[in-house]
């Protein structure tokens, strides 16, 4: 979230779409309701209707994988009836900025297309005519007007002139009169002072043009002006107590900790990394990831300590590097394993026998290993693969190791929360029986293997003998001395602007790291997070701003450096004053920002003209400090662009002559079975959660007053698909796909229903992905994942499984 | 330390002792003197961010002081600024995820072939996955690519999680995975 | 003063928290259940389930409407139950909240007589023959804490506190929502101690709610024939 959850009820309309807030975060609802009291009007748009819906002022369907056509409907009403936010929008987006003659949109391609000979990829796109023009000085040539026919703006206007509500109600199912309604409703918090807020999941990350949906709608913000502003920005709803934290931490084969770049044979040097980003010439540019080498010379002094010297390139040849251009993500792993080429596998507090798409595939992929480490609190689906429905265990090779874990509540340490917010939590009771905190776990297995290779040397021993692992007091995991690390220390008496810190002492935040080797940093972006002054996590203050915004600044804390509202110098017009004076985030009072942290403290813009300059530009993340309504770093182009899912009922995609996203990835092995437009599957399928369970239900399904709420997997559909199927209410049904089938409980309901696509019928059905056959034990399947396709973004390699093609039939 | 607003009502609360309510009728005596006991009025209180959705809600976990020192009850925390004591169906059921019979408490392993389970000790199963870690990651390491670049990784061994882990396990575990030369780590985030 | 319930299902997101909450303070075990196509579960009331959110998908004036009904003992200020009993080491008012409490006593009881006679039909006997419903969690609420329920309530549908406050907040809610639900009304509110706001015609929600005889009488009123329910004095909307 650009934004955190307290700040919702400062918003003036809420859009929940591609996700189901009202069940999946609950408590988000005490802000939404409280926004709606203040009269906020909430949207819901969701193939079917849902518990969000029914506290929603306005609820449209839409056909799953239909949101970039929905949306992109929304950019041409914005533009056409000029409700965009023309003083924020010409100032702080790129929209000025002057694109290559050279770009261009044609038969569903953008310029430079390259189709691949070989997959997983389907395309792949040659950028160069994407770029932009610049002057002589080596800064982007802008029209601050919005008027030259190659600017952003003019280029985005052209893009989405077929986007229109006819067009776009025949492709979603969406009724016009609905479209119409919402893209009004939304477009209304153009005006200045107004916010709207989207909140968005998996519903839009898990299509083969999942970024692309996340996309569109950050361009709607950025026209509307919500970027920066209290009650608005883009917030991706997180599904996991820790996934932000866990993210951030990159447990990520792309990314190191803090959202560096994993060292790839593209840097084969660490002067090659530490060069690799891009310059900007524009002196209002901050361009802040011109910083990024302090902060990888940093977490490299974290992973090798006093090993890591300037000598040795601070172990950088040590550390494993990707091939640049290959792809290592979790539809990779799999593809891998069921290939045979993966050989031992690590499932740590993760149960991808039922959480991975085409689950089916995984199991078999699983019998390829010649050992597997299981960590859970649960018995589940991946480690007793080997006795799952099908499974023939005497054939079966596989070592399983089963390891216990403490419950969060048996241990301490901290999490971060979907607004970015970082939390302490502390033991309760002690791990019940021998079951032991992760921590230990990964410690004790460090010190093992570590022992290993300094007893009996082996292959390329460095970066393990060498790894910095004193993370214990007592003999035992300290999450106090792991959390130091990960702020970072002074490692060397240093100075800077004039004041001397001591070696040893914490690093106050990021603005102080180096990269000489005289700071360490675990993650970056978490340095402030444990400073001189404490841990910051853990405090618990009630004061909030003075405007009564939410922000609690001094409750608990939050990456960066405690800013709690993302790219807030946007938030303010080029004088420092706030867009809107009574939510008002940070506010220039003449000498120095009041308010929120701002995102660098430099003085207000002041004109484009004529600038201060000592300012810089608000999107400080970016190379030329602007929203980027042009994306030209995206595989899939720099503009978003309607796409079928991969399986879809229809033959033609409306917007375009292409079907598929032409660079989605794709496999194309053994299990990796697609059926499209096919007669044996005719109906959408979809997958979500519920409120009473989550993920694969391994921390629900075991607890008996939430077995009781939601028993057993189920499938909804319409009353006149029912009706169609001659299925009844409450009976058992089998669904099927081109990879795989269960049955479940058929919930007829009026939340469904039918979408009038093209001129003809679509229906949907949609299951929750919550259950499987270990627990409650029936020995039969329920996962709902082994319907779903290995196909992915190709940005993110996320698979797409919320739209696809199945089947109902009675039992 | 301040008093908070749980806490005030804590301490102002009645200290007389009394029988606590079980789950099925109870004693009017206590009730009708407004002399009965809270449950967990002797517990230890910790307080705890739920471990399900990523809104991040604050509770407080009432741990018994005496006998087995297990979780008595959980319930939102009050002075928690984004959920003010308020929980869903989910995390008001997170002392039965604690306190749960099912729950596995001693590691296992399963052999080559085996139909079921054996229990093991933590010291042989972290000193045999060494081992195997060790050996798959020898025999399968590259230092170069199959175009002579440096790549210093092994493509045999795969990691995926976790989410559920805290911030300093993450850690701890991607430093670990990166210094033995994993490249395919990945969890929740990607799928 | 006596305490009350105030209950705004507009706001209520059929979430649950409040029905587990309110088993995991008391303690109360699960029950079996299957899908029968719906999401509501259990599909009643029972000796250990005291609190239930009864679900409804109902078109109202051409729009589907997911309608919610956290379905309790709404602690009748002159409890049919309690006068039929005539027991009061069995069915005791507490004075103090007005928390209409069921003691080990009920086993006692004709237990057909007890549920008959509540209009709300709520209580339930359990396989030891003691007849079981919401106590109003009074040991927390004696120990100045709010009953689980309302404590868990993520959205403000719930909420607790002494009676005329209630009211207050109730006639206040009320006079809002309707600006949303020309139809919203408070249920009974002169006669119970739980005091629900609905967006629409009682007849949408529940059959608790409604809580009809065969007859197509509500109970409610047959029995306000039979009884003489409090009045009070503050004047409210609806």
């Amino acid at each position: 979230m650009t934004n955190h959850w307290i700040d919702i009820k400062n918003s003036d309309c809420i859009l929940i779409m591609g996700s189901n807030a009202a069940e999946n975060h609950p408590v988000s609802f005490k802000y939404v309701t409280e926004a709606q009291k203040k009269g906020a009007a909430l949207i819901s748009v969701d193939p079917r209707f849902t518990r969000t819906s029914s506290k929603a002022d306005i609820y449209a369907p839409l056909r799953s994988g239909t949101d970039i056509a929905f949306l992109g409907g929304m950019i041409k009403y914005i533009l056409d009836s000029g409700q965009f936010n023309k003083e924020y929008v010409a100032a702080y987006t790129n929209a000025p900025f002057l694109v290559n003659e050279g770009f261009g949109f044609k038969d569903g391609v953008f310029s430079g297309f390259q189709e691949t000979p070989k997959g997983p990829a389907l395309g792949k796109y040659d950028k160069k005519s994407w770029a932009f023009q610049m002057d002589e000085k080596g800064v982007p040539k802008m029209d601050r007007s919005l008027e030259d026919p190659h600017c952003v703006f003019q280029l985005l206007k052209k893009h989405f002139s077929r986007y229109d509500t006819d067009t776009v109600s025949q492709v979603t199912g969406t009724p016009k009169a609905s479209l119409e309604e919402i893209y009004r409703t939304y477009a209304a918090t153009g005006a200045t002072g107004k916010a709207g807020t989207i909140m968005y999941a998996m519903g839009w990350t898990q299509h083969t043009h999942g970024t692309q949906n996340i996309r569109t709608m950050a361009i709607i913000q950025l026209l509307l002006g919500n970027m920066g502003v209290a009650g608005g920005g883009v917030n991706a709803l997180r599904g996991e107590s820790n996934v932000q934290g866990s993210t951030d931490h990159c447990l990520l084969w792309h990314i190191w900790p803090g959202y560096l770049a994993t060292p790839s044979t593209k840097w084969p040097k660490l002067a090659d990394y530490l060069q690799r980003r891009a310059k900007s010439n524009d002196p209002l540019s901050a361009n802040w990831w011109q910083n990024e080498p302090k902060y990888m010379v940093s977490t490299l002094k974290s992973f090798f300590g006093d090993a890591a010297t300037a000598e040795n390139d601070f172990g950088y040849d040590w550390v494993p590097k990707v091939d640049a251009g290959t792809a290592y993500s979790w539809l990779d792993i799999f593809d891998a394993m069921y290939d045979g080429k993966i050989k031992g596998f690590f499932s740590w507090g993760q149960n991808p026998a039922c959480s991975g798409s085409n689950a089916g595939k995984n199991r078999e992929a699983m019998k390829n290993l010649d050992w597997m480490v299981n960590v859970n609190l649960f018995d589940n689906e991946t480690g007793s693969f080997w006795k799952g429905p099908g499974m023939k265990p005497w054939e079966i090779q596989t070592e399983v190791f089963f390891l216990p874990a403490a419950v969060s509540v048996e241990k301490e340490g901290s999490i971060t929360n979907s607004g970015r917010w970082m939390q302490w939590r502390y033991q309760g009771p002690k791990p019940l029986g021998n079951c032991r905190p992760d921590g230990d776990m990964i410690l004790e297995l460090g010190d093992r293997i570590k022992a290993l290779y300094e007893k009996e040397g082996g292959v390329h021993p460095e970066p393990i003998i060498h790894l910095k692992w004193d993370y214990t007091t007592g003999g035992a995991y300290d999450p106090h001395k792991v959390a130091k690390e990960i702020n970072g220390y002074f490692l060397r008496d240093v100075t800077v602007k004039g004041k001397t810190y001591k070696k040893g002492t914490l690093v106050p935040s990021f603005a102080f790291l180096q990269a000489d080797g005289s700071t360490s940093s675990g993650n970056w972006l978490y340095c402030n997070s444990y400073t001189e002054k404490g841990n910051m996590a853990a405090r618990r203050s009630q004061q909030d701003a003075s405007n009564g915004i939410g922000i609690y600044p001094e409750f608990a804390w939050c990456w960066p450096v405690n800013r709690r509202i993302i790219y807030n110098r946007a938030s303010v017009d080029l004088k420092g004053q706030p867009w809107d004076k009574d939510d008002w985030v940070i506010r220039w009072n003449g000498s120095k920002w009041e308010g929120d942290v701002p995102d660098g403290g430099w003085p207000p813009l002041e004109s484009l003209t004529n600038p201060n300059p000592k300012s810089k530009y608000p999107f400080i993340m970016h190379v030329h400090g602007h929203g980027q309504i042009f994306g030209p770093g995206r595989s899939d182009g720099p503009f978003p662009e309607h796409y079928e899912p991969l399986e879809c009922p229809v033959e033609k995609n409306l917007l375009n002559p292409r079907m598929v996203s032409p660079t989605a990835a794709v496999y194309s092995g053994k299990a990796d079975m697609f059926a499209t437009c096919d007669p044996r599957f005719p109906y959408v399928g979809t997958t979500y959660r519920v409120s009473e369970h989550w993920q694969t239900g391994l921390m629900t399904r075991y607890q008996p007053w939430l077995l009781e709420l939601q028993p057993q997997v189920f499938v909804e559909m319409s009353e006149e698909l029912a009706q169609l199927k001659g299925v009844s209410n409450g009976e058992r049904v089998k669904v099927s796909s081109a990879r795989g089938s269960l049955e479940a409980t058929a919930i007829v309901t009026k939340r469904f229903k039918p979408f009038r696509i093209e001129g003809s019928v679509v229906h949907q059905v949609g299951l929750p992905w919550h259950f499987g056959w270990r627990w409650p034990a029936s020995g039969t399947e329920k996962s709902a994942n082994l319907l779903t396709p290995s196909a992915g973004d190709p940005n993110t390699r996320i698979p797409e499984t919320k739209a696809f093609m199945v089947n109902v039939a009675k039992l | 330390m301040n008093v908070n607003r749980r806490e005030f009502i804590q301490i102002t609360g009645a200290a007389a002792a009394g029988i606590a309510v079980s789950g099925l009728g109870f004693d009017l005596g206590p009730v009708r003197a407004h002399a009965q006991m809270l449950k967990t009025r002797y517990a230890k209180e910790t307080t705890t961010i739920c471990p399900y959705c990523a809104v991040g809600c604050g509770a407080i976990v009432h741990t018994s002081q005496k006998g087995d020192g297990r979780v008595i009850n959980i319930e939102g925390d009050p002075d928690h600024v984004i959920n003010r004591g308020s929980l869903c169906s989910k995390g008001a059921s997170l002392s039965q995820l604690v306190e749960n019979s099912r729950r596995v408490t001693e590691p296992l392993y399963r052999a080559p072939g085996a139909s079921d389970w054996k229990p093991v000790s933590w010291d042989w199963a972290l000193s045999e996955i060494a081992k195997r870690v060790q050996v798959t990651r020898d025999a399968n390491f590259d230092k170069t690519n199959a175009k002579g670049e440096m790549v210093n990784r092994t493509t045999a061994i795969a990691s995926v999680g976790s989410a559920a882990l805290d911030n300093e396990e993450c850690w701890v575990y991607q430093a670990l995975l990166r210094s033995l030369g994993l490249v395919y780590i990945e969890h929740q985030a990607r799928i | 003063m006596t305490k009350a319930f105030f209950i705004d299902t507009t706001v209520c997101t059929g979430c649950r928290g409040c029905q587990v909450a309110c088993k995991q303070w008391h303690d109360l075990p699960a029950e079996e259940t299957e899908n029968r196509g719906s999401y509501q579960n259990p599909s009643d009331l029972s000796a250990m389930t005291y609190k239930l959110v009864r679900m409804r998908e109902e078109e109202i004036d051409g729009k589907l409407r997911w309608l919610f009904f956290p379905d309790q003992c709404r602690h009748c200020l002159d409890a049919p139950c309690k006068g039929t009993a005539m027991y009061e080491e069995a069915i005791y008012q507490e004075p103090a909240t007005g928390a209409i409490l069921y003691t080990m006593a009920t086993r006692e009881l004709n237990a057909q007589e007890i549920i008959d006679s509540c209009p709300y039909n709520i209580p339930r006997k359990g396989p030891d023959g003691v007849l079981a419903k919401c106590d109003m969690c009074i040991d927390r609420v004696i120990n100045g804490q709010l009953p689980a329920c309302v404590k868990t309530c993520p959205t403000g549908a719930m909420n607790f506190g002494d009676r005329e406050e209630m009211l207050q907040l109730a006639d206040r809610r009320l006079g809002e929502a309707r600006k949303k639900f020309p139809k919203a009304s408070l249920l009974d509110p002169d006669e119970v101690s739980v005091i629900y706001l609905v967006a629409y015609d009682r007849s949408h929600y529940e059959v608790a709610a409604r809580a009809r005889t065969p007859e197509g009488l509500t109970r409610q009123a047959a029995l306000r024939k039979m009884i003489s329910p409090l009045t009070r004095s503050v004047a409210h909307i609806g």
